[in-house]
């Protein structure tokens, strides 16, 4: 299953043809596959975050700034750029790690529109204010067949990330995650630390966040503190969920079937009504759905099944 | 920085008016936490819905806006129950996360429905009143917003003699005490549901009306900061209590006027959750929330 998803990414430019609008379409799909991943992995520990903007867009902010600093290939300063996140995660899951539902919601949310705010005032210096600044290219575009290269290498890092979570997920760690999750305080009495690793799940997904934006950011060009978006925390949110949370396919298979949906409905030249149509989705899904997709071959299996017996 | 006593009564007086605002908006919050113990994110929409509810109306019959409460409210209050019969029922007690998601979903649909409605322009429509100021223990205040004050403390009065006289009131207030033994008792929760829900909306409704009356700019995508603002003074006044809801409303209102008077018009919006956020760290319940567990 895993390998033959592989194989697809790994042939779909070709059976498409590379051309430049669907190797964009592509590329940010895989970046919000990280993305969305990151935020998943969170969930994990029974944590959720509507504040992920935050995390992408430091991860962009530090990676261009250290690239035009110090001249380095944006491939390394994305691994350090995403450093500054994940300190700002740490910071954060300090303060949210007593905060639940609907509290940790509004903090996260919170934290990004404040340092959406401290980017425009304070640090305008460095971020250049509401116009924001160049960032270097992943790749120049005087290479031939760039984006092509760019999309493999930024595949290879995908994996690379949904691998690690894996591991880390089928680790030790995974399983204190799940105990956390399910009860805290019998967590706590089987000597797990909750706060320990809360904080642990919120440095790693603000991390992989920040790759995942500064990613965007160098495949782009340019950044500007409209990353701090509310859109862009909505998004992996809603990936996640029509994915189905809590799994590894999830926030992948979200990703691909909304990214497709929204461009699909962009081509019939629907704009406003995108947002509807995926707002009714998303409600259904919760409703109707609430494994989200993944669950949808087991659902059509059991209901074919009942047919058959009554039948 | 110096802050003369007058320029701090002054801003104490914008922060009233601006407070009330939030206040009709925090208390529906609280309402519907109070009896169904959900969350709606997506309270700020039918505040944007207000508005320009409110501004439509305005445009065709050239009314008072005041007197356009009458319009805003029930178109609200229906909104409300429908949402609460379509969207929220279907998920209460399936995990306090999806209720969060659920508005989200709610708040595309409700923006985007009104941008194709009312196109996704700025919207201002102006008080009858506008001009006009009086003085009140000499300080200089537009009309329009002793007006607001007074609306909202007379919604707030009628709210509470609600609640407090009527039997559907104390009702509601047996649900959102304890819901299985409001049940026992042969109340339809259900129903005090839709009830909540529909009064917390028709209040959002009454502060987009006010909103719109105020002079404030209004677009579809408008309504998820005063809803995290309103959030914000849930949590300072305690999930639930609507006592909590007014104080947090007016501490909110003048704590956000004080900013952008000393920090500057870019922490306006910031200045919410910084607030929110010291709170938290302080007390995670709220200042007047009850300590759970």
């Amino acid at each position: 299953m895993q390998l033959a998803a592989l194989a697809a990414a790994a042939v779909i430019p070709f059976l498409l043809g590379a051309n430049l609008y669907i190797l964009t379409v592509l590329i940010l799909m895989l970046v919000f596959i990280i993305y969305s991943s990151a935020w998943n992995f969170l969930t994990y520990t029974g944590q959720g975050s509507l504040g992920h903007a935050a995390f992408f867009g430091l991860g962009g902010y530090g990676s261009t700034l250290i690239a035009v600093a110090t001249g380095l290939s944006p491939y390394i300063t994305i691994f350090i750029g995403a450093g500054l996140p994940a300190l700002v995660g740490l910071f954060i899951g300090a303060i949210c790690v007593r905060l639940k539902e609907w509290f940790l919601a509004m903090v996260t949310f919170g934290f990004a529109i404040i340092i959406q705010t401290l980017m425009v005032s304070q640090f305008s210096a460095w971020s250049g204010g509401w116009d924001g600044i160049a960032s270097p290219r992943l790749l120049s575009s005087s290479i031939p067949n760039y984006l092509l290269i760019e999309y493999y290498s930024i595949l290879a890092i995908t994996v690379l990330v949904i691998v690690l979570f894996a591991i880390i997920l089928r680790s030790r760690i995974g399983l204190a995650f799940a105990a956390i999750r399910e009860n805290e305080l019998e967590a706590r009495a089987a000597g797990i630390n909750p706060v320990k690793y809360r904080l642990f799940a919120f440095m790693t997904s603000a991390y992989f966040a920040g790759v995942a934006g500064a990613l965007e950011i160098h495949h782009m060009g340019y950044i500007t503190p409209e990353i701090f978006g509310v859109d862009i925390s909505f998004w992996p949110v809603i990936y996640s969920i029509s994915g189905g949370l809590g799994t590894l396919a999830g926030p992948i298979v979200g990703t691909i079937v909304i990214t497709l949906l929204w461009d699909g409905l962009q081509s019939l030249g629907i704009s406003y009504a995108r947002y509807i149509v995926i707002g009714i989705l998303l409600v259904l899904i919760i409703i109707f759905l609430p494994k989200g997709l993944v669950s949808l071959p087991g659902r059509i299996r059991e209901w074919m099944e009942k047919r058959a017996k009554k039948a | 920085m110096v802050v003369s006593p007058d320029i701090a009564l002054q801003v104490v007086i914008w922060g009233l008016y601006a407070g009330c605002i939030y206040i009709l908006l925090a208390t529906g919050l609280n309402l519907i936490f109070g009896v169904m113990k959900i969350v709606n994110f997506a309270h700020g929409e039918l505040l944007m819905l207000g508005a320009f509810v409110t501004f439509t109306f305005f445009t065709i019959s050239g009314f008072n806006p005041y007197v356009l409460l009458a319009a805003s409210v029930p178109i609200l209050i229906v909104l409300g129950v429908t949402i609460e019969r379509l969207c929220f029922r279907p998920i209460l007690g399936t995990g306090k996360l999806n209720e969060i998601f659920i508005s989200l979903g709610l708040i595309y649909i409700i923006q985007n429905a009104a941008a194709i409605i009312w196109t996704d322009e700025w919207r201002i429509i102006h008080s009858p009143y506008e001009s006009i100021t009086i003085s009140v223990f000499g300080v200089n205040m537009p009309l329009d917003y002793l007006i607001i004050i007074t609306t909202t403390i007379a919604i707030l009065i009628a709210l509470y003699l609600f609640l407090r006289k009527t039997t559907l009131g104390r009702a509601m207030r047996a649900t959102s005490q304890n819901r299985k033994g409001a049940m026992l008792m042969g109340i339809n929760v259900e129903r005090m549901d839709m009830i909540s829900f529909g009064i917390g909306a028709g209040l959002a409704g009454a502060a987009g009306t006010l909103w719109a009356v105020s002079g404030q700019v209004f677009n579809p995508y408008m309504g998820s900061l005063p809803a995290i603002k309103a959030f914000a003074i849930v949590i300072i006044g305690g999930l639930g209590s609507i006592p909590g809801a007014i104080i947090g409303g007016l501490i909110y209102g003048i704590a956000e006027n004080f900013a952008i008077f000393t920090l500057g018009g870019a922490w306006k919006d910031a200045i919410s959750f910084l607030i929110l956020i010291l709170v938290l760290i302080v007390r995670p319940t709220g200042i007047f929330g009850e300590s759970s567990e």
